[in-house]
């Protein structure tokens, strides 16, 4: 049997959380969507489809078969899709009868025989769900389909639970200093082999288990919220990491944090706020910087997606924060604020706007085109301190998405421009 | 004095609060006149405004005099109006 997983056309809902990456790659609780799909057949061989566009980035990343149609051929195939956030793989078992795979009412995938499958040609999933056709006979999914990119944040901490008793390891096997404690139960607490807890960290596990992965780190001064996972070689730098968050790999995290995935190598060193946030990759978030999640009239918040203001229908929802975007010190970003890929966001004394729009340095209320060759030197110096290479792929793809993303900056430049020349008198 | 030099001065003095008559052709828009990285950023948008037109931005701001800036505008503006 071979997995199949694929991303649909509601790819849009999750930007810029996936101008870089497939919507399976996003991560909720330790793991990405994926890699939990991948419990329900763990040995099976996986192949992947996506936009065409991230096709050579995800073939580098994944190490699989991606847009590959002889994929779709001579195996039964369990296709499932990527943004089906599946918590319990024995949910959908993977041997079984051809049958539509549903979840709410919505067609999550299918499992479909090698005969099925070869008579059917598809080129992609979708075609060959469209030639399964209404007769199939269908299996309920007990999953949850996302369709927003803030829903990731609001399934988190269930995520990281659901990762916690998968993954099957508890008990402290790494260092842990006799003057940290573990403040709840040690069964619901994972120290890798080769983590490393300092004195004078309290990890609280009455909420929920607390995974330290392998070569992360925690330094003193630290209380640790069950449930969170703190991925590997990540190093906690002194802070309240509170419940329900999810620290990707090689990140440096330190001040207050709260119900928030960040995805990986990003930075938020300093003191300084960050609640119900999705941060991507390569971020560094400046001292002080701080994020609003909560509105003060408690109403629901609206985020700022594809062109206009979407009500969450959430009171809590804080930053989406795109690949590679600084933000300078003190900045301070609003409830629900989307910031773009490879942003530079300098503090203005207030809030910033809901939407910062991709590759623009956002100064004085006012956006400007970045140096876009430049910044991708920026980039490749900022992965090399963590043993990293942007790729050829990498850098396509980020040129990719900055023609893709002008329209959205075109109109917010322009009228900056016109702002800066008025404000400074130069028509005068 | 050519029209596009005489906006080219007129704009970078007022934007970087410098007299009209420092701001010579053989300037240096760090060095003499004082730019920071960030009014290099609001010097080079100054200029797509006053011209109107887009400049790539790394070329823009690898631009380090005035008569740099004059030519490299002078040279955008003949072939946007291509």
């Amino acid at each position: 049997m071979r997995l199949i997983i694929y991303e649909d056309e509601t790819f849009d809902n999750f930007y810029p959380l996936t101008y870089l990456r497939a919507i399976f790659e996003l991560r909720c609780g330790a793991t990405t969507l994926a890699e939990k799909l991948r419990r329900v057949a763990p040995d099976a061989p996986v192949a992947y489809f996506a936009r065409e566009a991230l096709a050579p980035v995800l073939r580098e990343r994944l190490g699989a078969p991606v847009n590959d149609p002889a994929s779709l051929q001579g195996d039964d195939l369990l296709l499932v899709n990527g943004r089906l956030l599946l918590l319990d793989a024995s949910q959908l078992p993977a041997e079984g009868a051809d049958e539509a795979l549903v979840c709410n009412g919505a067609v999550v995938g299918a499992r479909v025989g090698r005969a099925a499958a070869e008579a059917a040609a598809a080129n992609s999933p979708a075609e060959l769900l469209a030639a399964l056709g209404a007769a199939a006979p269908t299996r309920e999914v007990e999953g949850i389909l996302l369709s927003y990119m803030w829903e990731l944040i609001h399934h988190n901490p269930a995520a990281i639970v659901a990762d916690f008793k998968a993954a099957g390891k508890a008990g402290i096997v790494g260092t842990f200093s006799d003057h940290a404690t573990v403040w709840g139960s040690k069964k619901q607490v994972y120290i890798a082999p080769t983590a490393e807890v300092h004195p004078f960290v309290c990890i609280d596990t009455k909420g929920g288990p607390v995974t330290v992965d392998e070569g992360a780190v925690v330094h003193p001064h630290s209380r640790i919220e069950g449930p969170c996972y703190i991925g590997r070689g990540s190093i906690i730098v002194g802070g309240k990491i509170r419940e329900g968050c999810s620290i990707g790999p090689v990140c440096r995290v330190g001040g207050e944090v709260e119900e928030s995935i960040i995805h990986g190598y990003s930075n938020k060193y300093h003191d300084g706020f960050l609640g119900h946030a999705y941060v991507c990759e390569w971020v560094n978030l400046g001292a002080l910087t701080t994020n609003s999640d909560l509105k003060n009239d408690y109403s629901t918040v609206q985020v700022y997606l594809k062109g206009e203001l979407v009500d969450t229908g959430d009171t809590k929802v804080g930053s989406f924060i795109g690949d590679h975007t600084k933000t300078s010190i003190g900045t301070i970003l609003n409830t629900g604020t989307v910031v773009g890929v490879m942003c530079n966001v300098m503090a203005s004394g207030g809030v910033t706007p809901k939407f910062i729009p991709s590759f623009v340095m956002f100064m004085d209320n006012k956006a400007y085109n970045i140096a876009f060759r430049n910044t991708l030197d920026t980039a490749r110096k900022a992965m090399s301190r963590r043993k990293r290479v942007l790729s050829d792929a990498e850098a396509a793809l980020l040129e990719a998405a900055l023609k893709l993303t002008k329209p959205e900056r075109d109109e917010l430049v322009r009228r900056s421009r016109k702002m800066l020349a008025r404000e400074r008198g130069l028509n005068d | 004095m050519s029209d596009v030099a005489e906006r080219v001065s007129k704009v970078t003095a007022r934007l970087l609060k410098v007299d009209l008559a420092d701001v010579k052709p053989e300037a240096h828009f760090v060095r003499d006149l004082g730019a920071e990285s960030i009014q290099s950023i609001e010097l080079v948008a100054a200029f797509e405004e006053e011209f109107g037109i887009e400049m790539d931005q790394d070329e823009a701001l690898a631009v380090q005099t005035v008569a740099d800036a004059i030519a490299f505008i002078e040279k955008v503006i003949a072939e946007q109006q291509k």
